[in-house]
């Protein structure tokens, strides 16, 4: 059996739980006298999972996503790199593009966009004196110079393969760089084309897992895997020298130095990058990137209201995991958003800042608090003219609760009645429509009275009190228990039982790139525990999980069936 | 880059790594006889492929046109109508039925009439993808290894459904201006350029074997599966060195291909609707200059995706949505659908505007016109949309409407298309979708 039981929880907050939730969420936040402690709080148990027996599952190859790729650029080569052309598109599977990236081949198009973009990386870089200095720091004596190239390679190429170059790589590089310099007459141009030839190596692109075996039984991540995974996870880029270095002195194996490096990337803005990410890809928030509506309805919609409603989410969610690091089951009640004049206007609610975002509060009156209440949600699950519960409790059902919604069957007719005299609001309309076949309802019961209890806000996300001149009645119950509106029904999500494993879950397969087996559920079981006793605590649940074997420990890879 | 003093033919040779790099070329015959009819080492013009796929079906009822067989026994429909201009060049196929499962709306029919082949719909949410290439890939897999590029897809509002094989999908490029460049950019010459071959063409060729090097050691490291996806990734970076050397000879001396200006206009949605009809017809045009080019012999055009619910024309709410939501006869789907199809004929006059040999570049096309669905709101997978236009190099009747009452396999027409390209196939299809016979009636 799993015991996840946690010795080293002192935290306030864990002992105030569950009580102290109606104590933190109706104070208002200034007056919290909250002592943030960072991560250098939280410590391991080494015999945390004693007894548990398990076999984790094979490895899968990763390739970057488009922004670990932009991420990686940018920390290697340089802020000023502009990565122009296009990069073959991510997928999503099961709702995580980290998911989709272990599964998708790149197609000859995407090979190609890979070389284009890397030829043009190395280009930039060396034609671009800053940059160029910051990684040539020798100095060429000619066109060629192989102690010259080969000295840059070994310390560029570290970072770009996340591991130390082999002699062989070693070689094969310089040589590139040497033959190129000597054909164009110029070091440097020659140069771009090793830096080039790396850029575009699948030992960039993808994150290649063996594992090996584990003195201590079973088999793990190397050291260097682990880096990459960690870094991955914490930072949504690619590990710094530090964390390279604590891999190949070979401490990152140990509990103490994993729990050093976690520590520290926890402790580093960058920590930010990572864990909004997470969330924007469990939130599904990439999609706002294609938000459509009718501007002709909507007079606040433009370009621009997809990426101001993930700033919304992403401040929120900083401000509860790093500024206040605080019970992370506020995101659903959070009496207060971080907005800018144009969110002010969509919320009908006064700017909190002239420039920018800032903090706004939020009351009942205005109807709306926590993620529920932001167009990151209400807007992303709409149609482009109308609301849709449907859509809006498909969301909350599978996404923020775990649950499974079958998929609609084929054939049947899904057009919902024209409103009418006796059927003005769309709840009576999708109550005379499929929630009154029997068919239709035993699924659609799943979602659209989860989605109905946000009808007060249109399809934007603007707050209304009726449809077609009838008062909108936006009751209903969520599992059981019942809610007078929204302001409510964000209480009962942040109370759901479900919503400490299927968070936990949700960080599993993103951290993983795949779905859980069997075993590694049980891992997530374990996880989840202590998630809730600790009083929902996400630096705490990535540093747990960071330290559990369901993040270090890794299958046998698929053998060959011959050779 | 700046001029440099190495010749194209050391290039060609190859220097990188000390060793020569030699790049097998299949042979490039293309160069045309003096009457432009045929190649002038013998063959005939080969036939082109085209495919207009775009999202949430049709109105079977506004689409089935009247009356069957050829010239005046049939007339277009309602929803057809814009397609008049070309009813000479135009093979309508009504009632043929997807055998495959309908188990997951809009993609099910994706994959039945894609790829005759059931949709792969594995544990997890939103896991699917196709069993088998989609048709277009079945198509370049025999007929475009040739060319500079296998096949080309664009698409003006979404990034597509064609599949190599499972998991290996080529994502449509949206950008106009992207399309261009990747086929008409830095180091494409047109016919008659005998100037100076770019010498980075050369090097970058030689890192790619560099590359190949590279990642051979990974292969001991990686499960079977990920073994197989880095083979495809390294096919692919082969494909491309193919695709440089390419550009390092001399450009064929095809009549009708003309670089085309590079798109200068601003495509982004205007008042929250996209530029539906001015994306596509520059994208058209650029991929009709790509055939005319002879740089790719198949073309797909994905112009919206299934379940988009973007904003067309005047329509007071997405396409999706209306589909499903919309009374009664559906008048701002079928005017929807019917702004969609003159993108499609647009598609046509493109390559009808370029002539080539006796006739035009669309004699020697077939443009399969499709769905996912037929009637959106039922996510109907009966009574799919089929039009085919041009004749194959005259294998494909035009001017013909035929109609199935039995509700016969949709793959027939999907076989019989692969067929028309010159292709040796047994079967289309997989299974309950799987065809070994071609449609004879539409057959010259």
């Amino acid at each position: 059996m799993i015991q996840a039981v946690h010795t080293y929880r002192s935290r306030a907050a864990a002992l105030l739980m569950p009580a102290a939730l109606a104590l933190v969420f109706g104070a208002c936040a200034e007056d919290d006298a909250e002592t943030v402690q960072g991560p250098s709080d939280l410590s391991y148990d080494p015999g945390t999972w004693d007894g548990v027996n398990y076999t984790a599952q094979a490895p899968v190859m990763q390739r970057l996503t488009r922004a670990q790729y932009r991420n990686a650029v940018a920390d290697i080569i340089g802020e000023e790199i502009i990565i122009a052309g296009g990069l073959e598109p991510d997928l999503a599977s099961n709702g995580f593009l980290t998911v989709g990236a272990a599964a998708s081949i790149t197609s000859p198009r995407g090979v190609e966009q890979y070389e284009a973009s890397a030829v043009s990386i190395a280009s930039q870089a060396m034609s671009n004196s800053d940059v160029r200095d910051r990684l040539i720091t020798c100095t060429p004596a000619g066109d060629v110079d192989d102690a010259c190239a080969r000295q840059t390679i070994e310390t560029l190429g570290r970072r770009i393969y996340r591991r130390a170059l082999t002699e062989t790589e070693l070689d094969r590089l310089t040589n590139v760089a040497a033959v190129a310099g000597d054909t164009i007459d110029d070091f440097y141009e020659g140069f771009s084309y090793a830096l080039a030839a790396m850029l575009q190596s699948p030992n960039f692109l993808y994150r290649v897992e063996a594992g090996e075996e584990d003195p201590a039984g079973g088999r793990r991540y190397t050291a260097n895997e682990l880096a990459s995974r960690l870094s991955f996870l914490l930072w949504n880029t690619t590990p710094d020298d530090a964390l390279l270095d604590a891999a190949s002195d070979g401490s990152l194996l140990t509990d103490a130095g994993l729990q050093e490096q976690v520590q520290r990337l926890l402790a580093d803005a960058r920590a930010r990058d990572g864990v909004d990410n997470m969330f924007a890809e469990y939130l599904q928030l990439y999609e706002l990137e294609h938000l459509s509506k009718d501007p002709t309805i909507f007079v606040h919609m433009s370009s621009d209201v997809g990426d101001y409603a993930r700033e919304e989410t992403m401040r929120l969610i900083n401000d509860l995991v790093f500024d206040r690091d605080v019970d992370f089951r506020e995101f659903y009640v959070a009496d207060y958003t971080f907005i800018n004049r144009k969110l002010a206007a969509i919320y009908n609610i006064p700017a909190p800042a002239r420039e920018g975002f800032a903090r706004a509060e939020l009351t009942e009156d205005g109807g709306r608090r926590g993620f529920l209440g932001q167009l990151s949600f209400l807007a992303l699950h709409s149609h482009p003219t109308n609301s849709s519960p449907t859509l809006r409790g498909r969301f909350i059902r599978e996404t923020l609760l775990c649950g499974t919604v079958p998929p609609p069957p084929s054939n049947v007719d899904t057009s919902i009645p024209e409103p009418s005299p006796d059927a003005r609001t769309l709840r009576e309309r999708l109550e005379q429509g499929h929630l009154n076949v029997p068919n239709c309802a035993s699924c659609h019961l799943l979602m659209d009275p989860l989605g109905l209890g946000f009808e007060n806000f249109d399809s934007l996300g603007r707050w209304r009190e009726t449809e077609n001149d009838a008062m909108i009645d936006p009751s209903g119950d969520l599992d059981g228990v019942e809610f007078e509106d929204a302001w409510e029904f964000g209480g009962l999500i942040a109370e759901h039982r479900n919503l400490a494993s299927c968070i936990t879950r949700n960080v599993f397969r993103y951290a993983s790139g795949r779905i859980e087996s069997f075993e590694e559920a049980r891992i997530i079981e374990g996880l989840s525990e202590s998630f809730e006793k600790g009083g929902f605590q996400v630096q705490e649940l990535l540093f747990d999980f960071i330290m559990s074997p369901g993040f270090r420990k890794v299958g046998a890879i698929e053998s060959t069936t011959s050779n | 880059m700046r001029k440099t003093r190495i010749s194209r033919r050391s290039l060609l040779r190859g220097m990188l790594g000390g060793a020569a790099v030699s790049i097998a070329l299949p042979p490039l015959d293309i160069f045309l006889n003096t009457n432009g009819t045929a190649y002038a080492a013998g063959g005939a013009l080969p036939a082109r492929f085209g495919l207009f796929f775009w999202g949430n079906g049709n109105l079977p009822h506004f689409w089935v046109p009247e009356g069957e067989g050829s010239g005046d026994d049939w007339q277009l429909s309602d929803q057809l109508q814009v397609l008049a201009p070309h009813k000479d060049k135009l093979c309508v196929v009504s009632g043929m039925n997807c055998k495959t499962e309908n188990i997951i709306p809009h993609n099910s029919g994706a994959a039945g009439i894609l790829t005759g082949a059931s949709l792969v719909i594995r544990d997890g949410r939103d896991d699917e993808t196709f069993a088998a290439p989609s048709i277009d890939q079945v198509i370049a897999n025999g007929i475009g290894r040739d060319t500079r590029f296998k096949s080309l897809e664009f698409g003006a509002e979404d990034s597509g459904r064609s599949y190599n094989g499972p998991d290996s999908r080529n994502p449509a490029e949206n950008d106009p201006y992207a399309l261009f460049e990747r086929v008409f950019g830095a180091g494409f010459r047109a016919p008659g350029d005998d100037g100076v071959v770019d010498p980075a063409i050369g090097l970058r060729r030689s890192v790619l074997d560099a590359v190949l090097a590279d990642a051979s050691a990974l292969n001991a490291r990686l499960g079977v599966n990920d073994q197989q996806r880095l083979e495809s990734h390294l096919d692919g970076i082969r494909d491309l060195e193919l695709r440089l050397a390419r550009l390092e000879e001399d450009p064929p001396n095809l009549e009708a291909c003309v670089q085309p200006e590079p798109p200068t206009a601003n495509y982004e949605p205007i008042d929250g609707r996209p530029q539906l009809q001015a994306k596509n017809r520059i994208m058209c045009d650029i991929a009709a200059m790509c055939l005319a080019c002879d740089q790719t012999r198949v073309i797909s055009n994905w112009i919206t995706g299934g379940v988009s619910n973007i904003l067309i024309g005047d329509a007071t709410a997405g396409h999706h949505q209306l589909t499903h939501d919309e009374p009664g006869d559906q008048p701002q789907v079928n005017a929807i659908t019917k702004a969609i199809l003159g993108e499609y004929a647009y598609m046509l006059e493109a390559l009808r505007s370029i002539p080539e040999g006796d006739g035009t570049l669309l004699d020697n096309c077939a443009v399969m016109a499709s769905s996912e669905v037929s009637l959106g709101r039922t996510h109907s997978m009966e009574d799919m949309p089929l039009l085919i236009g041009g004749s194959a190099c005259g294998r494909i009747k035009n001017d013909f409407h035929y109609r199935s009452f039995s509700g016969d396999n949709a793959s027939t027409v999907l076989l019989t298309l692969v067929r028309a390209m010159g292709i040796v196939a047994p079967s289309f299809g997989i299974d309950e979708g799987m065809a070994t016979d071609s449609l004879g009636s539409i057959e010259v």
